[in-house]
């Protein structure tokens, strides 16, 4: 990315002033840089000033789409820079009656997949200190000298499982799109885990899931939970108990991956949010695959008009029960 | 829900929750019971209006205070009272039960059976043939709250 870094961000900018400027739009979510040179967080900008941090980088992975859901109520006009992520997550907001379609202006990015701080520390194999890119290749700068590798290596986990870098929903596309990616193996982990006894995945869970702190924050992410109130904080009745122990952490998780069935974009951002690494594409892939099986394959957020799965049925629907 | 199913379940007799619809399975088992069927005291049956109806929070609510076994009921697929309450329950529940599964929960802990309203004998057989797998299989502790564990 880094070759015509300078140039694209120009292309973004002018673009998006134009629009800003000219009252088009009364906010733009964007990315600018954070506190680190390897973080680029959201920005939100008003101002010509505002725009001028504006920054496309290959750290922008987080999801703009979901603040959204805060922004239009301060904002009549929102304009939001999507990747090919950011435009599903839309389009699973847009299914869900969250936003409203025309006060919001979609400016695609097609997205050469962003870099994961903890790769480059390990391919390094010391703290990174800068990075250049050139040619697919990226020189890592450490203390001690550089590091060179490929850039798909330096991927982050939901850059790397990618199908679709460019945008499947926008109003402008601003940079030119980088073609549809080769599908992972996306359930190799699922297919292992149910090779397993129950005992065994049941300790498997057990373990994985008493690191979770209940933060949240895989939720805060998560373009498909944009409830209002949360089962998670509601009061009466009180699904979520505040207990740390096993079985309050399995309530959370299984309902959280479930309430998520058919809906989830895979775009890997629970994961990428939680500070302890559980593994929660793992439950949500579960449900993925076995929807597919059962009836039919569908992927989420890649075309808002196709009836999400378990929002629809058919007579003859097969069944996971003993019975038909 | 927010009070005991049932305190104790370890040790002894399983406790098997059942979640009937009330135009079907629930009638179901009234006629099992004014024909004088019998069917294992272990089962509790919970009225809902539909299959549709069952929200999964209920069934692990369940898991997490005492049950070994939970059973949904629901009309047969087309004749739900509400059209289509049950189709919806099929594909809901079938996605569910996958993943109760892959949480780590044997298969026979979490079952869906459709039982129409005339079909007492199928009710009585059911909680039976439920309540027999789930004392084959012994206590459930997955998912239990630690509070409201009996000790044994
Ligand atoms: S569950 Fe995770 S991968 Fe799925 S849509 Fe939400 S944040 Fe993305
Ligand atoms: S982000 Fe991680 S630690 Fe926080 S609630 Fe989600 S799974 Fe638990």
């Amino acid at each position: 990315m880094a070759e015509n870094n300078v140039e694209n961000l120009k292309k973004i900018r002018e673009a998006v002033s134009q629009d800003l400027l000219g009252g088009r739009i009364d906010l733009l979510l964007g990315w600018e840089k954070g506190h680190y040179w390897w973080q680029s967080r959201p920005l939100f900008a008003r101002t010509e000033e505002d725009l001028e941090k504006l920054t496309w980088d290959s750290f922008c992975a987080i999801n703009l789409s979901r603040y959204l859901l805060d922004e239009l109520k301060d904002f009549q006009k929102v304009g939001v820079l999507v990747k090919g992520c950011d435009a599903r997550a839309f389009n699973r907001l847009l299914q869900d009656n969250m936003v409203v379609r025309d006060r919001v202006t979609l400016y695609g990015l097609p997205c050469p997949g962003m870099l994961d701080y903890d790769r480059l520390a390990e391919v390094a194999e010391a703290a990174p200190e800068g990075i250049i890119e050139q040619n697919g290749k990226v020189t890592i700068k450490t203390a001690d000298g550089e590091k060179s590798a490929d850039r798909d290596d330096l991927l982050a986990d939901k850059c790397r499982d990618c199908i679709y870098p460019d945008p499947v929903v926008y109003d402008q596309l601003l940079l030119s799109p980088v073609g549809k990616k080769e599908a992972p193996e996306k359930f190799t982990a699922i297919e292992k885990l149910e090779e397993m006894s129950a005992e065994e995945r049941y300790s498997y869970w057990e373990k994985e899931l008493s690191r979770c702190l209940r933060c949240y924050a895989c939720r805060q992410a998560c373009p498909f939970c944009s409830c209002r109130e949360c089962f998670v904080e509601q009061q009466n009745p009180r699904w979520q108990g505040r207990a740390y122990q096993a079985s309050e952490n399995f309530m959370f998780h299984l309902v959280r991956a479930y309430h998520g069935a058919g809906r989830c974009i895979d775009c890997g951002e629970c994961e990428r949010a939680c500070p302890v690494d559980i593994p929660l594409q793992e439950l949500n892939r579960k449900l993925t695959k076995d929807i597919n099986q059962l009836y039919g394959d569908y992927e989420a957020g890649l075309d808002a008009e196709l009836e999400p799965p378990l929002l629809t049925y058919r007579p003859d629907d097969p069944a996971a029960f003993s019975e038909k | 829900m927010s009070t005991a199913v049932n305190e104790t379940s370890a040790g002894k007799e399983p406790l098997i929750v059942s979640f009937c619809c009330n135009w079907c399975s629930y009638a179901g088992g009234d006629l099992a019971g004014t024909s004088r069927m019998s069917y294992p005291a272990n089962v509790k049956v919970i009225r809902v209006p539909c299959s549709g109806r069952i929200n999964p929070m209920f069934i692990l609510r369940a898991f997490q205070r005492g049950a070994d076994g939970v059973l949904v009921a629901g009309c047969h697929p087309g004749d739900c009272h509400y059209s289509t309450g049950n189709y919806h329950g099929r594909r809901r529940l079938s996605a569910f039960k996958r993943l109760v599964e892959f949480a780590g929960f044997e298969p026979e802990r979490f079952e869906v059976r459709w039982i129409s309203s005339s079909e007492g004998d199928k009710f009585a057989e059911e909680m039976t043939a439920m309540t027999n797998k789930i004392k084959a299989l012994g206590p459930n502790r997955k998912m239990r709250d630690a509070r409201w564990q009996k000790i044994t």
